[in-house]
C-alpha cells in the first residue's frame, strides 16, 4: 500500500572553526594596470561560488562591475592566509576581511583623488563605475585608469584587510561560552510516498526555507539549497557504505548510491533576509546547513505515513521493511 | 541600503572554463618529463607491518618507492593532533592508510611495482565498535586510552527540570559514516621551479595548510615551498586533511622530477576522511503547556584511526545537540572515540548534521503526546531575538527562524491538517 | 598495438594504440581533449560521457580500438565559431555549474538528449541525464538550464 506523509525539520548552525580559536581571514587589494582591482586572497573555490561573490562584495564597496575585479587566490606565494574553505566561514569571514580592505582601498583611492585634483578635501568624493567624483561638482573627476598610470610599478596602490570572528572559548567544565558567531537557520518540509510492499519511499513535494542574512547572489545560493538539499535526500535514504571490521564494502559508485536526477524533485526554496550586523553586507555563510534539515524531514514524514519512527540512518528499503514488521 | 552588485544574481565567472571544458584540475596538467605515483595502503585495519622494497626498486623504469624511512623529518601531519603518518612506520592502524610511494616512469610500471612491494602483517587486535572502544581493556589504536575528547556542556539544573515535565521522551539514534563523494577524485602533481622552489597542485580547500605540513615534514622553509589551487571537483570537508600532498611533494623535492598522481574512485574512497557516526542517546522533556524543559543526551562518535576533526565536530555536536530551541536544563556529552575504522573528520554540516537526527524526531514524538501540530510545538520552543542558548549565548542579532518555519508552514499547512485530524 | 582512424570534434585522427588503452585514456592523454573527466572508471558516473556515433558512452568503458571509424564529439567540440553551443550558453545562464566535473559529461547527455527529443518535459530531461552523477547542484538547475536551451535553440531558428 502507498502512503503518503508530510514531516518538518529545523536547525541552526553556528559559523567559524569555534570556541575562540583565532579565526582570522586576510585580503590584499591592488590597484592594477588599467584601472583594474586586484583581491589577493586565500578564498577557496570549491565550487560554491567564492570566485564571485568575493568579486561581488569587492565590487559593491569600490563601485565597479565584477569584470573590473581580478581575484588572485589560488597561489600561496602570491597571496594571504584567509583560513580554510570550510566551516560555512568564507562569506562572513573572508567576505568582511575582502570588504574591510576594500573600504581602506576607497580610503586611499580618494587620498589620491584630493593630490591629483588639488582638492581641499576628501569629503563628498563618492565611487562611481571606476571613477572618483566630486558629487556635488561632477566635473571633478578621475578614473581608476588615470590613478593607475600615476601610481605604477613601485608606487602601486595597496591596502589591506583583515577579519577576525569574535568567539569564545567554552568552559571545559560546563560549555558554557559563545562558540561561535553567527548562527543560521533554516526550516524544510517534505511530503513523502511510503510504499509499505516495498520499503520504497519517494520525495512528492518539499519547500525549503534558508535564513541567509542577506544573499548575495540569490541563483547561487538557491544552486546550493538544492544541492545541499540533494545531499540530505542521499544521507536520509540511500548513502551505506557498509562497513565490516574496518573494511567498507561500498567503495564505488556502483555500491554507494548517491541521487541522480531521476531521485530528485523540483523543490520551493525560499531564501529569507534579515541582515546581520557583523557580517558583509549582512551576508551569512550557507554552504553546511542547506544540508541540515532535509534527512530529519524526511524521517518525520515517513513516520507521519506509516505511524513507524526509523532512528537508524539510511532509510533502504530492507531496513524500513524490517521497522513495519517489527512494528505490527 | 541600496545595493548595485550585492544581491544579484550575477553569473559565476567560472562558468565559461568549466562548460568548455577548459578548467583545469589537477589530472589534467601535464607536465614535460613527467613521472608518476601510486600509493600502496594497508589492507588490514590493525598489524604491525614489516615492508621490503628491494624487489620492486629493482623493476626498470621504478625511481624509488618512498616509505617512512625516506621522510626527512615529521613523518606526521594533522588538522588538530598531528596523529597522521605520511607512511605507516611500525604499525598501520585502519585499511587504505599509505604504507609506501612507488615513482615510476609510467603508471603502468607504478602498477607493475605495487605487486612487488613485501608487506609482512602481523595482525594485532583490533577494536571496530566506539562504546567498547571506550572500555578500559579494549585494544588501543594510539596511546592509553582510545577517548580523544570528552565535551561537556551543563546549563541548569536538569533533576530540576524533569520535575516539570508532563512528558519525557527517550530514544536512541543512530547516525552512519557517510562519504563525501565528490565527483573529481584527489589528484595532483608536484615539481621544482628553476630557483627550488617546490610547487605543488592540488584541488584542497587550504593551500596555506597544505604547505605547512609539507614544510614540517621535509623540513624546509615554507617561503621555499608554493601550493596552487587548481580548479576543485567538489570537496564538502574530504579535502582538508592531507591526501597526496606530502606524498608528492617528498617525491618532486627528492628526484627532481615533475610528479603526477591520480586516485582511483576506490582510492578516493579510501583516502578521505568520512562522517563521523554517530550514536545519539535522547531525553527530551516538556510541560503541560508545550514547553521544553529538559535534554539530556550522550552523544559518541566514531573517529576511525586518526582524529583529523574529531574534536571539533563533537564539540559542534554538543552545542547544537539541543536544535534550535530553549531549553532551561540540559546535560550533554559528546565523545570522540579512536577505532581502527577509516578515519572521520570534516563533512558538511560538521556534527551539527547528526544532531537534528535525533532532536527534530524527539520533537515531533513530544507534539505527538501533547495533542500539538508539528509547528505550534516548534514555534513555542525555538530561538528567536534574544534568546538564551544551552551554552549561554544570547542571539542577539538576525535570528528569523519563525520566518523560516512559517514560510515553510505556508506550503504545508500542518496546522490545518492536524485540526481536521482531531475532528 | 592496433592502427585506428577515428574522427574527434570533425577532425580527423590517426594513430596506433594499445590494445589496453581506453577511449577516456586517447582522448586525453593522446589527444589532449582534457575536458572529459574520469570519475570513476566504472560507467556509473558519467564525467567521461562523450556522443559517439550519436549515441552517449562512458568513454573509460570503451576500448580505443573500438571507437576505430567512429565519430566523436567531446566537450571541446560544442562550441562553433568561437560561440558557445545554445546548451552550454544556458548551463552558464541558468547558474547550473558549480564545482563543474561532471559537467562537461552533463552537457554532452543534454545534447543527445535533445537530438533526439527536441522538447522533453522536466521528467524526460531528468532521465535523460539520469546516467551522470552530480553532487554539487541537486540537478534542478540543469533542468532549467536544459528548458532554457530549448527556448535558445529555438530562437537561433528564426
Amino acid at each position: 500500500m502507498k502512503k503518503i506523509g508530510k514531516g518538518i525539520g529545523v536547525s541552526f548552525y553556528g559559523t567559524g572553526y569555534g570556541n575562540g580559536f583565532p579565526d582570522v581571514s586576510r585580503a590584499i587589494i591592488r590597484l592594477l594596470p588599467e584601472g583594474k582591482i586586484g583581491i589577493y586572497c586565500g578564498v577557496t573555490e570549491v565550487g560554491q561560488g567564492a570566485k564571485t561573490s568575493m568579486r561581488q562584495i569587492a565590487a559593491e564597496v569600490l563601485g565597479l562591475g565584477v569584470e573590473d575585479i581580478e581575484l588572485v587566490h589560488e597561489n600561496t606565494s602570491l597571496m594571504p592566509d584567509s583560513g580554510t574553505a570550510a566551516a560555512t566561514r568564507q562569506t562572513y569571514n573572508t567576505g568582511n576581511a575582502i570588504k574591510i580592505a576594500c573600504e581602506n582601498m576607497r580610503t586611499e583611492l580618494f587620498k589620491k583623488t584630493k593630490e591629483a585634483l588639488s582638492l581641499n578635501s576628501t569629503a563628498g568624493l563618492v565611487l562611481e563605475n571606476g571613477e572618483i567624483i566630486l558629487g556635488f561638482f561632477p566635473q571633478k573627476r578621475i578614473s581608476f585608469k588615470e590613478l593607475a598610470e600615476i601610481y605604477k610599478g613601485e608606487k602601486i596602490l595597496e591596502a589591506s584587510g583583515e577579519f577576525t570572528a569574535q568567539t569564545t572559548q567554552m568552559d571545559e567544565e560546563t560549555g558554557q561560552g559563545a562558540p561561535y558567531w553567527p548562527y543560521t537557520f533554516n526550516a524544510c518540509a517534505v511530503e513523502v510516498e511510503v510504499d509499505t510492499n516495498t520499503g520504497i519511499v519517494n520525495l512528492l513535494r518539499a519547500t525549503f526555507a534558508q535564513d541567509a542574512g542577506r544573499a548575495v547572489n540569490p541563483q547561487l545560493l538557491e544552486g546550493q539549497m538544492d544541492g545541499g538539499f540533494a545531499m540530505g535526500l542521499g544521507y536520509a535514504l540511500f548513502e551505506d557504505l557498509n562497513i565490516e571490521n574496518g573494511k567498507m564494502k561500498n567503495n564505488k559508485f556502483s555500491k554507494y548510491l548517491i541521487p541522480t536526477a531521476m531521485d530528485m524533485i523540483d523543490i520551493k526554496n525560499i531564501i529569507v533576509e534579515d541582515p546581520e550586523s557583523t557580517a558583509p553586507y549582512g551576508a551569512k555563510g550557507i554552504g553546511e546547513p542547506v544540508m541540515i534539515p532535509i534527512a530529519p524531514a524526511i524521517l518525520n514524514a515517513i513516520y507521519d505515513a506509516i505511524g513507524v519512527r526509523i532512528k537508524e540512518l539510511p532509510v533502504t528499503p530492507e531496513k524500513l521493511m524490517k521497522a513495519i514488521r517489527e512494528s505490527a | 541600503m541600496k545595493l548595485n552588485v550585492v544581491g544579484k544574481s550575477v553569473v559565476r565567472v567560472d562558468a565559461y572554463s568549466k562548460v568548455t571544458g577548459s578548467a583545469l584540475y589537477p589530472q589534467d596538467i601535464y607536465l614535460d618529463d613527467m613521472v608518476y605515483g601510486k600509493t600502496l595502503r594497508s589492507e588490514r585495519p590493525h598489524a604491525k607491518i614489516n615492508i621490503d622494497v628491494t624487489e620492486a626498486e629493482e623493476i626498470q623504469g621504478v625511481l624509488k618507492v618512498f616509505t617512512y624511512k625516506d621522510v626527512p623529518k615529521e613523518n606526521i601531519h594533522g588538522v588538530v593532533l598531528k596523529d597522521h603518518e605520511v607512511f605507516a612506520s611500525e604499525k598501520v592502524i585502519r585499511i587504505g592508510e599509505p604504507i609506501a610511494f612507488i615513482v615510476a616512469e609510467s603508471e603502468k610500471v607504478c602498477d607493475e611495482a605495487y605487486n612487488k612491494v613485501k608487506i609482512e602483517y602481523e595482525d594485532l587486535p583490533a577494536v571496530f565498535d566506539p562504546v567498547e572502544a571506550m572500555k578500559e581493556d579494549a585494544p588501543k589504536v594510539h596511546g592509553e586510552s582510545n577517548i580523544i575528547f570528552n565535551y561537556k556542556l551543563r546549563h541548569g539544573d536538569i533533576e530540576e527540570g524533569k520535575k516539570k515535565c508532563k512528558y519525557i521522551v527517550e530514544n536512541t539514534y543512530y547516525s552512519p559514516m557517510v562519504e563525501h563523494a565528490f565527483l573529481q577524485p584527489e589528484a595532483g602533481l608536484a615539481y621544482l621551479e628553476e630557483d627550488g622552489t617546490l610547487v605543488v597542485a592540488v584541488a584542497t580547500q587550504y593551500p596555506h595548510y597544505d604547505r605547512e605540513e609539507i614544510a614540517i615534514n621535509l623540513g624546509i622553509p615554507e617561503e621555499n615551498i608554493k601550493v596552487i589551487n587548481t580548479a576543485v571537483g567538489g570537496a564538502f570537508g574530504a579535502r582538508e586533511d592531507i591526501s597526496p600532498q606530502i606524498h608528492l611533494a617528498l617525491a618532486a623535492y627528492t628526484l627532481k622530477r615533475p610528479i603526477k598522481v591520480i586516485y582511483s574512485r576506490e582510492e578516493s574512497f579510501l583516502t578521505h576522511s568520512k562522517r563521523h557516526s554517530m550514536t545519539m542517546k535522547y531525553k527530551t522533556g516538556a510541560d503541560e503547556d508545550g514547553f521544553l524543559q529538559y535534554m539530556e543526551a550522550e552523544i559518541i562518535g566514531d573517529s576511525g584511526a586518526h582524529c583529523s576533526w574529531a574534536i571539533n565536530v563533537l564539540r559542534k555536536a554538543g552545542v547544537h545537540a539541543t536544535g534550535p530551541y530553549v531549553i532551561p536544563n540540559v546535560k550533554v556529552d559528546t565523545y570522540a572515540v579512536y577505532t581502527n575504522n577509516p578515519f572521520t573528520g570534516a563533512m558538511r554540516g560538521f556534527g551539527a548534521t547528526q544532531v537534528p537526527i535525533a532532536h527534530e524526531q524527539q520533537m515531533d514524538i513530544l507534539a505527538e503526546k501533547l495533542g500539538m501540530d508539528p509547528i505550534e510545538f516548534r514555534m513555542k520552543n525555538i530561538f528567536r531575538l534574544g534568546s538564551t542558548t544551552a551554552t549561554g549565548q544570547v542571539l542577539v542579532d538576525s535570528v528569523p527562524l519563525d520566518k523560516c518555519i512559517e514560510e515553510v508552514n505556508e506550503h504545508f499547512n500542518f496546522s490545518e491538517e492536524a485540526k481536521e485530524g482531531a475532528i | 598495438m592496433v592502427n585506428i582512424g577515428l574522427t574527434v570534434n570533425q577532425k580527423l585522427f590517426e594513430i596506433s594504440v594499445d590494445e589496453n588503452l581506453r577511449l577516456i585514456d586517447l582522448l586525453r592523454d593522446k589527444l589532449g581533449f582534457h575536458g572529459t573527466k574520469e570519475g570513476c572508471g566504472e560507467g556509473e558516473c558519467g564525467a567521461c560521457t562523450v556522443i559517439m556515433d550519436g549515441e552517449t558512452v562512458n568513454s573509460c568503458l570503451v576500448m580505443a580500438f573500438q571507437a576505430n571509424g567512429s565519430n566523436i564529439t567531446t566537450i571541446e567540440g560544442m562550441e562553433k565559431d568561437g560561440k558557445l553551443h545554445p546548451i552550454q550558453q544556458a548551463y552558464i545562464d541558468a547558474g547550473a555549474v558549480q564545482c563543474g566535473f561532471c559537467i562537461p559529461g552533463m552537457v554532452l547527455s543534454t545534447k543527445a538528449l535533445l537530438d533526439k527529443n527536441s522538447h522533453p518535459n522536466r521528467d524526460e530531461i531528468r532521465e535523460g541525464i539520469s546516467g551522470n552523477l552530480c553532487r554539487c547542484t541537486g540537478y534542478n538547475k540543469m533542468l532549467d538550464a536544459t528548458e532554457m536551451a530549448i527556448k535558445y535553440m529555438e530562437e537561433e531558428k528564426e
